[in-house]
């Protein structure tokens, strides 16, 4: 989880859900790439963050778009976020005794519109909390920026303000993650995507 | 103690390796080439265990070889370099994995968009405008972020290569007297003199 | 009826000929008709869909007509359990090849890796051949749009305009004479309703007796797929003039 470095944060606001990734890959201290791609788009309504070893994320996101393209297919409607969550959880269960070095979040909004959060330990063990979820190296920066800056019933472009400061205050604490970020919000109209410069130091 | 450097420029790829073949502190030999050709128009540099490196290269260039001989279409370079990722990325959860760096090197015949894959032997990969493995990259990399820039000539992009060779022989302990240096372009793989 | 030849299907007969071959192939020319037709822009499949009772329930919207991955769909005719198996395993293939490459199967490949499983199952001891032929419509950046045609024997090939099923060889005939190089979508759809109304048995066509789909390029370039829902083809349908053949003369 240290060897690349990463942090994915996601956020509930008023019918909309917000996830942000910083856009390093580097092997420990050594940076390599500033616009490495950790969070991906599975449909319309869903999407996941995937930090922790970069090969990881990479297999990941190819079995992820793998399955919920199969499950389009077979069921002729799009994966649900909390579906796609339970999707996600037995994927890396499967792997029990030689686990993915990654902790997913997902962040979406259900068939009614409801916005959906979780985050889960490398073996797939599903939190669902009714504020953020945060993960990645700098996890614990994250949280105190989210507690103090965080609260209910954001609206869309609140969210994506509280959403970036949390994450790019945190990640200048924090070595092996930041330079740079992008943060996707998500409402049932449309998703707002931004990709924001960070101190690239 | 092994060197591959790999630069991208206007319509090329300029790559740089030693040519020591060493076994633990003894150098055994000079002249050793640590690149397969893939296809007409991708290189591929690698590193890392004695055996590993070429017994995986050889296995990549002939399936990807045999790609173009199935399908009568060659492989892209981003495709090669999946394929390359997906095959090391299974090697690694296997009970003998094979320790391999790459960098892979394409210029598309066609349009003459040249790319440039970063893979290590996690199978992490990554497109860069410049590339390097192994120690060489904590001595090179911050010269080419110097240096570097959008449409480097092939002139431009060997007095680029030069300056990090140069800073490694002064800078590096190990001793690296030769380098095989390929361009790769839209015409194919050419070896070249500094 | 049965002869020395014909009770395994890895066994020729004197004449060099594969029994259990043959007859998945009679099997398919009783299935409802379905037809492809290329067009400079697109591709047209049209289907029909044989037995429909009032009392039956509409599980799936499409049962004749299938998406295989986000470029390429499908017609069936033939043992409709059996198309359901092979499609499943053309799904398959597709993503493991956009995993592997990152990058969408070219259409062709897709279609040899499901004519090499339907060759393998006219040759290996106990099997029977499965009884399906394919119309495959789909996009690729190397070739563009392709109509491949494919049967159980595990032979392909690729075709301007073709079709599979009951009265082959009246449809065909039709396609022949009218099909023009220079086809829009739009212009290939109506000589598909046409050839539909020619050849089916029933004197009146109707959604329930039909599937349409069509694949063209969309807005931002993107390959589109597009099932038609019953109101679109009775639409597609008036617009031809062929909604109602008793009371309305034939569109053209």
């Amino acid at each position: 989880m240290e060897y690349n470095g990463s942090a994915i944060i996601a956020m509930k606001g008023k019918n909309c859900v917000a996830i942000a990734a910083d856009r390093r890959f580097g092997v420990q201290a050594l940076t390599l790439s500033t616009d490495f791609k950790k969070v991906f788009q599975m449909n319309e309504r869903v999407f996941i963050g995937l930090p922790g070893l970069a090969t990881d994320v990479q297999t990941l996101y190819e079995r992820f778009r793998f399955k919920t393209n199969m499950y389009k297919l077979r069921e002729e409607r799009e994966i649900t976020p909390s579906t796609f969550a339970r999707m996600v959880s037995s994927t890396l269960y499967e792997k029990r005794f030689g686990p993915y070095f990654c902790e997913p979040v997902i962040a979406g909004l259900e068939k009614d519109g409801t916005p959906y959060i979780c985050t889960m330990d490398l073996l797939g063990c599903i939190t669902t909390p009714a504020d953020f979820v945060v993960s990645g190296t700098a996890s614990n920066q994250m949280y105190g920026m989210a507690e103090s800056l965080w609260e209910p019933d954001l609206e869309p472009e609140e969210l994506f303000e509280t959403i970036s400061q949390s994450l790019l205050n945190a990640v200048d604490r924090d070595a092996i993650s930041g330079w740079g970020a992008v943060v996707h919000v998500i409402t049932p109209e449309r998703i707002l995507t931004r990709t924001l410069k960070g101190r690239m130091d | 103690m092994e060197v591959l450097l790999a630069i991208k420029g206007k319509d090329f790829i300029l790559t740089a390796a030693d040519r020591t073949s060493a076994r633990s502190i003894v150098v055994m030999k000079q002249g050793e080439d640590k690149s397969r050709a893939l296809n007409k128009n991708i290189l591929m540099l690698y590193s890392g265990e004695a055996g590993d490196t070429v017994q995986f290269a050889e296995y990549i260039q002939r399936n990807i070889q045999l790609y173009g001989i199935k399908n009568g279409v060659p492989l892209s370079t981003s495709a090669a370099a999946s394929f390359t990722r997906k095959e090391l990325a299974t090697s690694l959860r296997s009970r003998n994995p094979y320790h391999v760096n790459v960098i892979i090197a394409g210029t598309d015949p066609k349009t003459a968009l040249p790319e440039l894959y970063w893979l290590d032997y996690l199978a992490a990969s990554v497109k860069l405008n410049f590339a390097a493995h192994g120690h060489a990259s904590y001595f090179t990399l911050s010269t080419m972020d110097r240096y570097w820039r959008e449409g480097l000539s092939l002139e431009e992009a060997k007095s680029l290569l030069n300056k990090c060779i140069a800073e490694l022989k002064v800078r590096y302990i190990a001793n690296l007297p030769e380098f095989t240096v390929k361009v790769v372009d839209k015409d194919g793989i050419r070896e070249i003199d500094l | 009826m049965a002869r020395r030849y014909d009770s395994r299907t890895t066994i020729f007969s004197p004449e060099g000929r594969l029994y259990q071959v043959e007859y998945a192939m009679e099997a398919i020319s009783h299935a409802g008709t379905a037809l492809g037709i290329l067009a400079k822009d697109g591709i047209v499949l049209a289907a029909e869909k044989k037995v429909t009772s009032k009392l039956l329930e509409q599980t799936v919207q499409q049962e004749k007509i299938y998406q295989l991955n986000d470029q390429m769909c499908t017609a069936v005719a033939g043992i409709t359990a059996d198309a359901n198996t092979l499609i499943n395993y053309s799904r398959i293939q597709a993503q493991q090849y956009l995993m592997t490459y990152n990058e969408p199967i070219p259409v062709e490949q897709l279609v040899q890796r499901l004519c090499d499983l339907k060759q393998g199952y006219t040759q290996y001891g106990g099997l029977r051949p499965f009884g399906v032929s394919f119309l495959y419509a789909g996009w690729d950046e190397h070739y563009g749009f392709q109509l491949y045609h494919s049967d159980p024997s595990g032979n392909y090939s690729g075709w301007k305009a073709t079709c599979i099923g009951a009265n082959v060889s009246n449809a065909q005939s039709i396609l022949k004479q009218d099909y023009k190089e220079e086809f829009t979508v739009k212009e290939a759809k109506s000589l598909a309703v046409k050839v539909l109304h020619k050849t089916m048995d029933s004197t009146t066509l109707g959604s329930e007796k039909l599937e349409f789909a069509t694949l063209h390029v969309g807005s931002g370039g993107k390959i589109v797929y597009h099932p038609y829902k019953p109101e679109e083809i009775e639409a597609l349908l008036k617009a031809e003039g062929v909604l109602n053949a008793q009371t309305e003369p034939v569109g053209q």
